[in-house]
């Protein structure tokens, strides 16, 4: 046995016994476990297999910055892969297992690797699986992806609720270590707005886990009674299992709270996980410091870990990491962990103190070997012994567990995630938070502040400057006394020498200090090319623990200061954010709103299939008992709306009101065909250019009076209409005087289309809508029979007798139902946008399908309607420079299949017969194409090279998707009624 | 108000089941509401407002310089353009939205809670006072937010998307208990 | 990109609320100015590193057109006012 649990002490709840399982072992932990230290306590000291090597690896640390015990938590949808057990919060009924070994981890085949690892050293499979290059994607990729990776996802949908929230304070406080719950206090006392996050289940950092008193009672008191105040007050938030993960411009800050990743029966009414987007007047990074490893021969075997997680374990959990510890030190801290251990009983084989003096206190009968080093462990899967080498002499020292300690690194990712560089600090001897201004500012031992009593009091004193520049009467908080204060020195190691096996610097990685002498000798010196090269950093623990101590290597061998390689450059995530919480609320039917037109409940009693346009849920098409397939409704629609009358939801159209003495003109700089006389209780046909020329939107534009417009847009531009509209009215326009607002909600909006329109509509419309009363292009407010006010205009889209008919939106499904009422003995039916494609297609009308971008008026046929006259609109000047005005442009025109059983689809191109398909003899492009009911063949709208001069000609409709090339006929685009003879019945 | 009982509410499809006792944190629809956005013509902006805002029974709604949208719960649609016409005298152009909006109360001990988890703006007490209004995002819906009493915000949203964020609201509120009901 | 601008009518608010339209440093041409100053307004843009003008529009917000003066390398936001505002600015 080495792991055990001592009989007493730790901030565990011993009467509450949790048990969990590990690879399918039952064991048991207390409530205030994690995972690793209920492990460790069972004496389950291999956790894990490395990365390429599949050595055997045990837990290192007790935090985020874990880099060996990675395993899988949970099982079926709700499994996480790559989970740290160091963070992982115990609970009964955990499920753990372990992760890239096979068939067990006590014994892995991929271990052959390990073996095999003169000839894996870094770069090796850059180098050896270069060629052959078909190679790659067939064997040595797959090869590679399943000897390596960590945990398996799962492919079960993932059965979690996740969410955001904003939050918005004065001061937030990352980390609730002694500076960051003094800083709080201090803070909260003023009654500023307090934040404070801690990744930890528990607040007070390493309050929880030192020997050190304050105010004459353990530090883990002075924690508790701090936060249970802090908890008191109203201006104060407290979040736990909340790891700050990034900071971002304008001091916003992003943060993952696990809400409950901890319990075995998640609550339906909780979401699993929550990002809060903190919006911050100030920051405080409380985030402490890391300790470093030590890189020296056989330093990956389970059983070394970090001297100060040896502590943690003891001190907070109640766990010894072994019966015989030995420790290595470059400084105060391996002392600082015999003198809890051997309090606790826990024997010291020995002190290995890489330093020749210093004035540490080892405890009363340790052995203390200065000046030495550790050049090798023994063990397999167990650490046994230390080999220890002094002034050229080896001895071996039996143990079961070894602590190291090679100093202290403030942890400072954070402050350099928006572009700033960490400071190299010649007395820290690491690298320091830069000065990123006052938002946000290191405190305590993340300011490189080792010792108790100096944290509490930077905690009070920056709390206390925030205060004060935030307005605050900030109430000095009394500091605490710290009775019998730590010391804490270092001298920086970065390198052991004469080790006599692998010398890990990254574990997670397999990178070893001979990989970056390599790395060196072939000219990746550089600290970014070395990681790349390495993979040095590149672990899903992004190095926390391995970087500086390579960077320190890289300096040593080049001869240069730490300062002069520099550190990689940090991003945000701190720590994995899992997909989920990122993508919060925003999955499935929700990733984005539905918008449902005032008639969706009319089509819905009418039979609706629906479909998404945009963010709206149009009616397609309407079937009927006994039509099998979507065509026959669409058919059945067409002819009938022909023949006798239809009715369309047209809610969706863009709809705007503009007013003011300007707004004729404004229109008319708008449009690019003349706007600025059109009459009162007139509707016109309008069409928008950009700048550029190109077409950007069509509608009507109706005028209600002398100052009072009414605007229509196509339902995908409608968004883009209005702001282009908004753009030239505030930035290119501000004289103008005019004012206009979206109406798009306010109405419901149909089309009452077809020979038998007026009929039917004049039942229930107050007033004369005969041709000579309402002529075409007709638009005027009136009342409806039931005295609803309504306006309706005499437009059409399907080449028929056509009114649209706007109602107040709640209003519309009455009137809609009374529409049909009073269409029955006319035999009105319901029809979709589909039918709706199919009418304006068989009329040569246009959509985005044919305004793509690309196209000018003229291009659509509608070159006539450009106003040169006008002195200025959107588009003019471009619209006449050569390239758009161009002989043998695609043009507008409509194809007829040869054969009336072939159909054709939108984004075939044209060829002529005989020629071979190919870039160079692309003729044009099919737009939009149907089946037109009422002719009984395919028909298109096509762009043609110089269409209009070549109705009558075959072309080859050549659809590559489908495989097929059918013969059509070039015609004029308006295939039904050309003399529009039926529009204005 | 006159109530027209051919007008059917956007959420009468969402909101058909039995309503449940309300909890301590209640999401209200308002059925019966006049609404209307007024648009200051140039330089009469600062007239339009006071006048409006002399009315106790009409509620002003910022939406953007010389923009609001104005509340009743009294007038019907017709009437409310009428009264904004008269009030503003040529000084402001009328638009009814009555059915073009929908409105939601929001009221209870979490409120501010249950918003932060879709709207990005401060609505601590003393930073959103009340009487305050914006138009702002939730979620991913356009909506016109409103500080109407202590612990009471309103949301006006346009009608399309009313159904969706009536479903945002309920989820963000699940924590909390939220129930809701049309408010008569 | 900033996460939060100041709107001069409604105050700070996130970035999400706003579409960016791009340089707001020229005015629109005269419809009789040169083939070239009519090209260069529609096609060339600067891209440049440091201080930059841009027509924020405020869609979700009060949907007011801002001309944001912001560095593109520290993000850092100088100024925002309402582009009517600016226009008459550049006008005088």
């Amino acid at each position: 046995m080495s792991g055990y649990r001592l009989s007493s002490g730790g901030l565990i709840d011993r009467s509450k016994t949790l048990s969990f399982t590990f690879d399918g072992s039952p064991l048991r932990g207390f409530a205030g476990d994690t995972l690793a230290s209920a492990l460790l306590a069972n004496d389950q000291l291999l956790v894990g297999r490395s990365f390429k090597y599949h050595r055997p690896r045990g837990i290192v640390s007790t935090g985020p910055s874990e880099p060996n015990a990675l395993v899988t938590i949970g099982s079926g949808a709700r499994t996480d892969a790559n989970t740290k057990a160091t963070v992982a919060e115990l609970y009964g009924g955990l499920t753990a297992r372990s992760q890239n070994r096979w068939p067990s981890l006590a014994f892995d085949i991929g271990a052959v690797n390990g073996v095999l690892s003169p000839f894996l050293g870094a770069g090796f499979y850059y180098k050896t699986f270069m060629w052959p290059k078909q190679f790659w994607e067939r064997i040595y990729e797959p090869f590679i992806r399943r000897a390596a990776g960590l945990g398996r996802a799962v492919l079960e949908r993932d059965p979690e609720a996740y969410e955001k929230s904003w939050a918005f304070c004065d001061l937030l406080v990352v980390g609730a270590g002694p500076s960051g719950l003094m800083a709080a206090l201090t803070a909260g006392r003023a009654g500023l707005r307090v934040i404070v996050a801690d990744e930890d289940f528990r607040l007070g950092g390493s309050l929880l886990s030192t020997s050190e008193t304050i105010d004459g009672a353990p530090a883990s008191v002075f924690a508790d009674r701090t936060v249970a105040e802090l908890q008191s007050l109203p201006n104060v938030t407290l979040l736990s299992r909340t790891t700050v993960f990034g900071w971002y411009d304008d001091n916003v800050f992003g943060a993952v709270e696990r809400v409950q990743k901890h319990v075995a029966e998640p609550s339906s009414k909780l979401v699993s996980e929550r990002v809060w987007r903190i919006v911050a007047k100030r920051a405080l990074l409380a985030t402490g410091a890391e300790e470093r490893p030590l890189v020296f021969g056989g330093n990956d075997r389970p059983g070394v870990m970090m001297a100060g997680a040896m502590t943690t374990f003891a001190e907070r959990y109640g766990v010894a990491a072994g019966k015989t510890v030995a420790l290595f030190t470059s400084g105060s801290a391996g002392y600082r962990t015999a003198r809890t251990l051997s309090a606790k009983g826990v024997a010291i084989a020995a002190i290995v103190d890489a330093r020749a003096e210093s004035g540490d206190q080892a405890p009363d009968g340790v052995r203390v070997i200065r000046s030495a080093s550790i050049v090798d462990t023994k063990g397999r899967q167990r650490l046994k012994g230390i080999v220890v080498e002094r002034s050229g002499f080896e001895e071996l020292i039996a143990c079961d567990a070894l602590g190291m300690s090679g100093g202290w690194s403030p942890v400072v990712h954070l402050a350099c995630q928006r572009g700033a560089k960490p400071v190299w600090s010649e007395a820290l001897k690491a690298f320091a938070a830069p000065d990123v201004g006052g938002g946000l500012r290191p405190v305590g031992a993340a300011n490189g502040i080792y010792t108790l009593a100096g944290c509490l009091s930077d905690g009070a004193e920056k709390a206390a400057t925030i205060a004060a520049d935030l307005g605050f009467n900030a109430v000095s908080a009394a500091v605490p006394v710290v009775d019998a204060e730590e010391a804490s020195s270092f001298t920086a190691l970065w390198y052991v020498p004469g080790a006599k096996s692998k010398a890990f610097v990254d574990f997670q990685n397999d990178v070893h200090a001979k990989d970056l002498g390599l790395a060196l000798r072939e000219g990746f010196g550089h600290v970014e090319h070395a990681k790349r090269y390495t993979t040095n950093g590149m672990a899903t623990d992004q190095g926390k623990l391995s970087n500086i101590n390579a960077v320190g290597i890289l300096a040593g061998m080049r001869g240069v200061s730490p300062a002069e390689v520099g550190t990689t450059t940090f991003r945000p995530f701190y720590t994995p954010v899992s997909l989920g919480a990122l993508a919060g609320t925003a999955r499935d039917e929700h990733a984005a709103p539905a918008r449902k037109s005032p008639l969706h409940g009319w089509a819905m009693k009418n039979g609706a299939t629906f479909v998404e346009a945009g963010l709206w849920h149009r009616s397609a098409w309407f079937p009927r008992a006994g039509e099998k397939t979507w065509r026959e409704s669409v058919d059945r629609e067409v002819l009938n709306v022909r023949a006798n009358v239809g009715l369309c939801d047209v809610s969706t159209l863009g709809k705007i009101e503009v007013f003011g003495p300007d707004a004729a003109e404004f229109l008319n700089r708008l449009y690019c065909n003349p706007v600025l006389k059109l009459p009162v209780g007139k509707a016109r046909y309008g069409l928008m250019l950009r700048e550029d020329g190109f077409v950007f939107d069509d509608g009507t534009v109706s005028r209600f009076d002398e100052a009072h417009f009414f605007v229509t847009t196509t339902t995908a531009m409608a968004g883009p209409v209005m702001a282009h509209m908004e753009y030239c009215a505030q930035a290119l326009w501000p004289e103008l005087e005019v004012r206009f607002t979206s109406s798009t909600d306010q109405w419901a909006q149909m089309a009452i289309a077809g020979p038998k329109a007026r009929a039917v509509l004049q039942q229930i419309v107050d007033g004369d809508i005969s041709d000579g009363a309402f002529p075409f292009l007709s638009a005027r407010k009136i009342v409806l029979k039931s005295g609803v006010a309504a306006r309706l205009f005499r437009i059409s889209f399907s080449g028929e007798l056509a009114f649209e008919l706007a109602v107040p939106a709640g209003n519309g499904e009455a009137v809609a139902d009374q529409i049909m009422e009073a269409g029955r003995p006319h035999d009105i039916c319901a029809y979709g946008v589909e039918a709706l494609n199919v009418l304006r297609l068989e009329k040569g009308l246009l959509t985005h399908a044919e305004f793509d971008g690309r196209v000018t008026p003229d291009d659509a046929g509608l070159g006539r309607m450009l106003s040169m006259q006008k002195v200025d609109f959107i588009g003019k000047r471009l619209s006449t420079r050569y390239g758009l005005t161009a002989a043998d442009r695609m043009q507008l025109v409509g194809l007829k299949a040869v054969d009336a059983d072939k159909d054709m689809r939108a984004g075939a191109h044209l060829l002529k017969e005989g020629t071979k398909p190919s870039t160079l003899n692309d003729q044009g492009w099919v737009s939009s194409a149907g089946f037109s009911p009422v002719l009984g063949h395919a028909i298109a709208l096509a762009f043609l090279k110089s269409g209009r001069e070549r109705y009558g000609e075959k072309v080859i409709v050549f659809d590559k998707l489908r495989d097929q090339e059918i013969v059509a006929e070039v015609c004029d685009p308006v295939f039904v009624d050309p003399q529009n003879a039926k529009l204005k019945a | 108000m006159v109530r027209d009982y051919n007008n059917r509410h956007a959420l009468e499809q969402k909101l058909r089941s039995a309503p449940r006792p309300a909890a301590a944190d209640h999401l209200m629809v308002g059925h019966w509401r006049a609404m209307a956005t007024v648009l200051a013509r140039a330089g009469q902006a600062e007239a339009v407002r006071q006048s409006i805002a002399s009315v106790p029974e009409l509620s002003l709604r910022f939406s953007g310089p010389g923009e609001w949208l104005v509340v009743s719960e009294v007038e019907a649609p017709s009437g409310l353009v009428r009264r904004l016409e008269e009030l503003c005298d040529g000084g402001a152009y009328v638009v009814d939205q009555s059915d073009g909006r929908v409105v939601f109360r929001l009221t209870g001990p979490n409120v501010r809670s249950i918003l932060a988890k879709g709207i990005g703006l401060d609505v601590h007490p003393a930073t959103f006072s009340l009487g305050g209004s914006a138009n702002v995002l939730c979620g991913h819906i356009p909506v016109n937010l409103a500080r109407t009493d202590e612990d009471t915000f309103e949301l006006i949203v346009p009608r399309s998307y009313a159904e969706s964020l009536f479903d945002d609201l309920m989820r963000m509120g699940r924590a909390f208990d939220l129930t809701a009901a049309f408010s008569d | 990109m900033a996460s939060l601008i100041t709107c001069p009518h409604c105050g700070v608010r996130p970035k999400e609320e706003f579409a960016v339209r791009g340089d707001a440093s020229r005015g629109r041409p005269e419809p009789m100015d040169s083939d070239e100053t009519w090209h260069d307004y529609v096609y060339v843009r600067v891209n440049p590193r440091g201080r930059t003008f841009e027509h924020w529009h405020h869609v979700a917000g009060c949907r007011r057109f801002l001309v944001v003066e912001r560095d593109t390398a520290t993000h850092e936001v100088y100024s925002v006012v309402d582009a009517a505002e600016f226009a008459r600015r550049v006008e005088r």
